[in-house]
C-alpha cells in the first residue's frame, strides 16, 4: 500500500470538521481541499468571522439566549415583557420560533436539550437549577414548558413538573395539535400561536 | 391486490419482473432459491418490515449497493429503495419522507410460516408480535404508539439499571409515558382480541370438522387503568429487579382447546390448526376493518397441509384475497383446484410456467 497521504495539518482540519454536527467524513475533506484552492480568498473571512464570534457574543446567563457582549440582554431586560410568564424551550432556535408566532411576550428559558438516558444526557447536563433558581427569584406566576412532543420531549417536560412542584408556580404544556415525535423546529408558526393560546395546566 | 413486482439487487435477485395473478400465485422450487425472498420483497413493500430480518441492509444483494423494490397496488405505484443507511420511499413516483403516508397505500397483509407454531408452543413474546403486526395494520395510532412505548420503556429499564442509586424522579418522568402509550397499546389489543375471537371459534371448529372448541383471552400485563399508579406501588420490587414490572410489555393472549390450556394439554395437529386459526382470523379481521381482503403470504407451509385442511383453508380464507405460496413440490396442486400462476424460483431467476 502506498505512502503517501495529506500532510498531518490537512488530516487535522479535516478530523476537526468531521466532528462536526452535519459533516461526514467525504463533505469534510471536500471543504477542506476547496479552502485549500479555490476558496482560498475566504479563509481570512472565516478567521474573522469565527474571531469575533468568541470576542462578541456571549450566552445570557439568564434566559440562555445569545447576546452581544458588553449590552443587556435583549430578552431579560426589556421592560415590556411580562415578568410572570416563563417559558421553557430545549434550544435558543426555538426562542426565535415563538417569537415570530407573536403569541407570546413573557420570558425565557433555554435548557440546553432535553433529557435522554439512553444518549447519556442527564439532568445535571441542562440548565435546570437554573430554572429553577429563576423562578423562585421572580416569582413566577406560570411556567410553560415548550417542549417537543417526542419521548424525549415530554419525559423532560414530565421531570421539570415534578421539580418546579415545591415552587407552587402554575405549570401549563403547549394544546394539543403540536406533532407526535418532533421538536419545535419541525412546527409552522400557526400551529404553534394555537399550541401557546390553548396550554393546558399540567 | 399486487398485479407488478419488480426487484432489483435485492439478496439473490438481480432483476426480477413479475406479473401477478390475482387470486393464487405459486413460487416453487429447491430450498435456497430465493422463494422466501419473494414473499419478503411483498412483506417489505406492504408494511417496511422484514419477517426474516431486521437488518435492512442484510436484503441487498452482494457487491451491490442499492436494492429496489417495486410495485403496483390497487393501480397505485409503490417504490421502496434501500442501501447501506438510508431507506426512500415513494408513491406514484412522488418522494414519501412520512411512513405513515406511505402506509395508507399499501396493501394489508397476512403472514404464514412454520414459526407459527410459537403462537401456541413459544414465549409470550411471539402472541405480542402477532398482535403488533395485525393492530399496526388496523389501528392508524397504533404504529407511533408502539414507538414511543418501546423507546420509553429502554430509556426506563436503562435508568433503573445504570446507577447504585435508583434515580426515581427520572424513572417516574417515563412511568407517565408508558401510562399514556401502554393505554392506546392495550385498547386496540382489546379490541383485536374481541374482533379475533369468534372468528377463530369457528375456523378451528371448520377446520377440526366440529370437535374442537377454541378460546383465546386477554391476559393483561398490569391490572386496573393506571400504569403509572400500578408501577409507583411496586416500587420495591423494581428495585430488586431493576426492570420495569408491569405493563403492555407482559400481556400474553391465553389459547384453549376444549376449555384447557393449548400449549400444555393439544395435540401436535390440535396446535397446528389453531395457529392456522388464529392466522385466517387475523385475515378475517383485517377484512372486516379496512373493507379490503390483504394478500397472504404463506412461506412452505400450504402443500405440507393435508388435503381435508387444505380444502378447509381455502374456503376458511376471505374469498377475495390473493394469496403467495411457496412450496418445494407440487405433486398436492393435482389434488386442490388453483385458479393461478406458477413461477419456477431457481439460482435468483423467476419464470412463469403456468
Ligand atoms: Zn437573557
Amino acid at each position: 500500500m502506498s505512502q503517501v497521504d495529506y500532510p498531518a495539518t490537512i488530516k487535522q482540519l479535516i478530523l476537526l470538521m468531521k466532528s462536526l454536527p452535519g459533516l461526514g467524513p467525504r463533505s469534510a475533506e471536500r471543504l477542506v481541499l476547496w479552502l485549500m484552492g479555490r476558496g482560498e480568498s475566504r479563509v481570512g473571512e472565516l478567521i474573522e468571522a469565527l474571531t469575533s464570534l468568541e470576542e462578541r457574543v456571549a450566552i445570557c446567563e439568564e434566559c440562555g439566549f445569545f447576546q452581544e457582549k458588553g449590552h443587556d440582554c435583549l430578552l431579560c431586560h426589556d421592560p415590556k415583557r411580562d415578568r410572570r410568564l416563563l417559558c421553557v424551550v430545549e434550544e435558543a432556535a426555538d426562542i426565535l420560533k415563538l417569537e415570530r408566532s407573536g403569541a407570546y411576550s413573557g420570558l425565557y428559558h433555554v435548557l440546553g436539550g432535553k433529557l435522554s438516558p439512553l444518549d447519556n444526557i442527564t439532568p445535571a447536563d441542562l440548565r435546570i437549577e437554573e430554572m429553577i433558581h429563576r423562578v423562585t427569584e421572580l416569582h413566577t406566576e406560570e411556567v410553560i414548558l415548550a417542549l417537543g412532543a417526542d419521548v424525549e420531549g415530554e419525559a423532560t417536560a414530565n421531570y421539570l413538573a415534578d421539580m418546579l412542584r415545591v415552587t407552587e408556580t402554575a405549570i401549563t404544556r403547549l394544546a394539543q395539535g403540536m406533532p407526535a415525535g418532533g421538536g419545535l423546529d419541525h412546527v409552522d408558526e400557526m400551529t404553534l400561536y394555537q399550541a401557546l393560546s390553548g396550554r393546558r395546566k399540567l | 391486490m399486487l398485479s407488478r413486482l419488480f426487484l432489483r439487487d435485492y439478496r439473490c435477485f438481480a432483476t426480477a419482473t413479475l406479473a401477478l395473478h390475482p387470486r393464487v400465485n405459486i413460487f416453487y422450487g429447491r430450498n435456497a432459491q430465493g422463494k422466501t425472498s419473494l414473499l419478503e420483497a411483498v412483506c417489505v413493500l406492504m408494511r417496511l418490515q422484514s419477517p426474516r430480518t431486521s437488518t435492512k441492509s442484510e436484503w441487498i444483494r452482494f457487491e451491490a449497493s442499492t436494492s429496489l423494490i417495486e410495485g403496483t397496488v390497487n393501480d397505485v405505484d409503490l417504490r421502496y429503495a434501500q442501501n447501506a443507511t438510508v431507506r426512500r420511499l415513494a408513491v406514484s413516483g412522488a418522494v414519501c419522507t412520512r411512513s405513515d403516508e406511505y402506509l395508507k397505500n399499501t396493501a394489508l397483509i397476512v403472514w404464514l410460516d412454520h414459526a407459527d407454531m410459537n403462537l401456541v408452543r413459544g414465549g409470550a413474546e411471539h402472541r405480542r408480535r402477532f398482535l403488533d403486526f395485525a393492530a399496526a395494520q388496523m389501528f392508524p395510532e397504533y404504529r407511533d404508539a408502539l414507538k414511543a412505548y418501546e423507546r420509553s420503556l429502554r430509556s426506563r429499564n436503562y435508568l433503573l439499571k445504570r446507577d447504585d442509586v435508583i434515580p426515581w424522579k427520572q424513572v417516574d418522568a417515563y412511568a407517565v409515558l408508558l401510562q399514556k402509550h401502554g393505554s392506546v397499546l392495550r385498547r386496540c389489543r382489546e379490541a383485536l382480541l374481541t374482533a379475533l375471537e369468534p372468528h377463530v371459534v369457528a375456523v378451528q371448529q371448520h377446520l377440526s370438522g366440529n370437535t374442537e372448541v377454541a378460546a383465546l383471552s386477554y391476559a393483561r400485563g398490569y391490572e386496573g387503568d393506571d400504569l403509572a399508579a400500578v408501577l409507583h406501588e411496586r416500587r420495591a420490587e423494581e428495585e430488586r429487579s431493576r426492570s420495569t414490572v408491569a405493563g403492555p410489555h407482559r400481556d400474553d393472549v391465553t389459547l384453549e382447546i376444549n376449555a384447557r390450556a393449548a400449549s400444555a394439554f393439544a395435540s401436535e395437529g390440535q396446535q397446528r390448526t389453531l395457529c392456522l386459526a388464529l392466522k385466517i382470523a387475523q385475515a378475517r379481521v383485517l377484512e372486516e376493518a379496512r373493507g379490503q381482503a390483504p394478500l397472504l403470504l404463506m412461506d412452505d407451509i400450504f402443500g405440507e397441509l393435508d388435503k381435508a385442511r387444505r380444502q378447509a383453508v381455502l374456503t376458511a380464507l376471505p374469498a377475495e384475497s390473493q394469496i403467495f405460496i411457496t412450496t418445494t413440490f407440487l405433486d398436492w396442486m393435482e389434488q386442490t383446484t388453483l385458479n393461478g400462476h406458477c413461477y419456477e424460483v431457481s439460482n435468483g431467476a423467476v419464470e412463469q410456467r403456468l
